[in-house]
């Protein structure tokens, strides 16, 4: 929420920089335009008066008319002035010293800006500039007036200094107070990003009272934002449940298996009641019987507490057991031989392993596949169940015969996306049990050249999902 | 009645006697000239000169200033000025026609020298050490400023046509160690006076310079009046005037500022140096 100010404040800056330059080149052309002026007047003087002077060779006139113009004050002080004949001799110069008389000075003039060039150079501090000089009609050669230039320089550096001074506390003024400004304009937006950027808590929608009703656009934006929260909240609803339709799916499934179940041994059961009831006095009957009754309803009971056990609305916090994979394989085993599948139960996970994996989401995971695995796989197929510890990370493959995951279902065991309710076979309450397990899931293929889903889960504790 | 008519006749008659005696009574001005070649054009000395002179002579004192020795003894030879502070030199040349009425006097005596100037640092002990200068004359009339260089060049038997490498005129002592000092010019001719009175009033300059050569002693530039009117009443009263110099403020001002004793009346031989330095040139024809 920095970057806006910031960026309005740099702006701020580009924008004295410019103003400062063309003040600058403003400036420049002023003090040219000066020294223009300035410098015609002295030649035009100078040209009025030195003609008979040159005529009759009278050289102290010249140097004294020279010299005064030389002896001059002011901001543009004529330091120096020469004139060259139309051989390129000196004929005077105020600095005899430099250019003594009839010494050959030809490079003076070529070195010399015309006084009627566009520009000048005047960084120097000094600048000499030339004009062709004639009396009557006869040449008489240049005058090179050389100026100091000093005071425009300095006027300019001093002028810089004031633009930079000026222009630095007036951006700065100005900068903060757009970065002061956008940020109050900004307000209402950052607070909107504070409230989505909140992590761990749910999204809260803005409390109608602390919406600007009078920033129409703000207000506007709080709505859709409110509007959003709501929207999200209702999926996530509609996501609760659906997955929680999702757990009985794996329950309807297997609601004619474990009926069979039941009824498998419930009429061998009755049989033994029947027999029971016709030879109550032959103890070696009664025992038999007693012990076949024991045995169906045991089997009877560990089918009914499997099935309670994975279908219990809370998660289970417990750590797996071996006894849990058993109770799978008591669920799956018949689902498997109804359709005449070959079960592969590959169980190499160590019970120290097994201990730090929670058991109720792994139960569902491993029971919704196998489930799908079966339905896929077709009658005489084959599935299986491998669960095997490599590091820190526990793998959970299921594997089937079928033709593999088909495309359509990958986003909903695969990735995040929100996707609409049924159809999922449970795949969505998989991938979602294995996102809280801190897990991840790849497709892959067994050595046997079966199609597996592998759950890769994190043997990082029961207590450690919790945190 | 006709007593007092003829009052008011007699004053009308007076009147009309006494009225080409007013008119007579406005004198033409005393015509001075001057040079910048030996005075420079100062306007505060102009004043006090002009102030004494008007007082001691009773009548309106005006300048005429030229910029040559040779129009001024133009202007004095035609009449068209009463007096002028000139050179001996153009005394001697006009001197038929022209006559000394005073001579200045400096440091106690009516005389002063010429002097041969060159820059400072110059390693060059006279005049023969010059050869291929660019050398500054004062004024084609002036001794000091002309003749007596040419005049000693010939003693030496060098050419003075031939001797410098250039020379000029700058019509003027002070223009002559101007040029001097600023370099415009290697060497010059210059009246001792003038470069000694510089020498308290601009001694930056004259620091800059140095004397090389120094002439014999000649009469002071003097005041200069036509032959003919050597011994008239204005000639009198415009010599009494610059020998009270000294007695009134505004004359004695002026002599502090030219740094002058007084003036005094010439003698038969004032200008003999010249004379003698005028027959070397004449001799060498």
């Amino acid at each position: 929420m920095v970057k806006g100010p910031l960026l309005a404040a740099g702006l701020l800056v580009l924008v004295g920089i410019l103003a400062s330059h063309l003040v600058l080149r403003a400036l420049v052309n002023t003090q040219e335009r000066h020294l223009r002026e300035m410098a015609l007047l002295e030649f035009a003087g100078v040209e009025a008066t030195i003609g008979p002077f040159v005529v009759r060779d009278d050289i102290w006139e010249m140097f004294d008319l020279l010299d005064r113009v030389t002896q001059r004050e002011g901001a543009l002080r004529p330091l120096q002035a020469t004139l060259i004949d139309p051989l390129g001799r000196v004929s005077v110069s105020t600095a005899p010293d430099v250019n003594p008389l009839g010494a050959q000075r030809a490079g003076m003039v070529s070195d010399a800006t015309p006084v009627t060039a566009a520009q000048y150079d005047l960084g120097d501090g000094r600048i000499a500039l030339s004009k062709v000089m004639q009396y009557q009609g006869r040449p008489l050669g240049q005058v090179i007036i050389e100026f100091d230039t000093t005071g425009f320089v300095a006027e300019r550096a001093r002028t810089a200094g004031f633009l930079i001074a000026g222009n630095a506390i007036a951006t700065l003024i100005a900068a903060l107070l757009g970065f002061w400004l956008m940020r109050r304009v900004l307000r209402p937006v950052a607070r909107l990003t504070d409230e989505m950027g909140r992590s761990g808590d749910a999204l809260t929608p803005i409390p109608d009272a602390a919406i600007p009703r009078r920033n129409p656009e703000i207000a506007k934006l709080y709505d859709t934002y409110n509007g959003l929260i709501r929207a999200v909240e209702e999926r996530n609803a509609s996501a609760r449940r659906l997955a929680d339709r999702e757990r009985f799916v794996s329950l309807g499934r297997l609601a004619g298996t474990l009926a069979h179940e039941v009824n498998n041994p419930l009429g061998g059961l009755l049989n033994t009641v029947d027999t029971l009831r016709t030879y109550p006095d032959r103890a070696d009957v009664v025992r038999s019987s007693a012990d076949l009754l024991d045995r169906g309803l045991r089997h009877m009971r560990d089918v009914v507490r499997a099935t309670l056990d994975i279908h219990r609305d809370a998660p289970e916090r417990r750590p797996l057991s071996l006894a849990d994979l058993e109770d799978m394989y008591l669920l799956i085993r018949p689902e498997a031989e109804q359709r005449g599948q070959k079960l592969h139960w590959d169980i190499t996970l160590s019970e120290a392993c097994a201990a730090r994996l929670p058991a109720g989401p792994v139960r569902q995971i491993a029971l919704n596949l196998l489930l799908n695995a079966a339905s896929v796989a077709g009658y005489g197929g084959e599935i299986g169940l491998r669960l095997e510890c490599d590091g820190e990370v526990a793998l959970l493959a299921v594997q089937d015969s079928g033709p593999g995951l088909p495309g359509h279902l990958h986003p909903r065991l695969l990735s995040d996306t929100p996707v609409e309710p049924g159809g999922g076979v449970g795949l969505r309450l998989v991938r979602e049990l294995v996102r809280g397990a801190g897990g991840r899931i790849t497709l892959g293929q067994s050595q046997q050249g079966l199609q597996e889903i592998q759950v890769h889960l994190p043997c990082a504790g029961i207590g450690a999902q919790d945190a | 009645m006709r007593f007092q008519r003829r009052k008011v006749l007699t004053g009308a008659g007076a009147a009309l006697l006494v009225a080409p005696g007013i008119l007579r009574a406005q004198p033409v001005p005393f015509r001075f000239g001057l040079t910048p070649v030996f005075l420079d054009d100062d306007w505060q000395l102009l004043d006090l000169l002009r102030t004494h002179l008007t007082i001691r002579l009773g009548r309106e004192v005006e300048f005429l200033q030229r910029r040559t020795y040779k129009e001024v003894t133009a202007l004095l030879l035609m009449g068209e000025i009463d007096a002028a502070w000139l050179c001996g030199y153009p005394l001697l040349q006009n001197i038929d026609r022209l006559s000394a009425l005073a001579l200045p006097v400096w440091r106690g005596q009516p005389n002063y020298s010429a002097k041969i100037i060159t820059g400072t640092g110059r390693a060059a002990k006279g005049l023969g050490d010059l050869r291929g200068d660019i050398h500054a004359y004062s004024d084609p009339d002036s001794n000091s400023g002309h003749l007596v260089t040419v005049s000693e060049l010939l003693k030496q038997n060098h050419r003075p046509e031939a001797f410098f490498g250039r020379s000029f005129f700058t019509y003027g002592h002070r223009n002559v160690v101007r040029a001097v000092a600023r370099g415009l010019a290697q060497s010059g001719s210059v009246d001792g006076y003038v470069h000694d009175a510089m020498r308290r009033a601009e001694p930056e300059l004259v620091a800059r310079t140095s004397v090389v050569w120094e002439s014999e002693l000649f009469g002071f530039p003097p005041i200069v009046v036509a032959r003919e009117a050597l011994d008239s009443g204005p000639a009198r009263d415009f010599f009494a005037a610059l020998a009270t110099m000294p007695e009134s403020d505004a004359g004695a001002d002026a002599l502090q500022m030219l740094q002058l004793d007084g003036f005094a009346a010439p003698n038969a031989h004032s200008f003999d140096q010249i004379a003698a330095r005028m027959r070397i040139v004449a001799e060498r024809g």
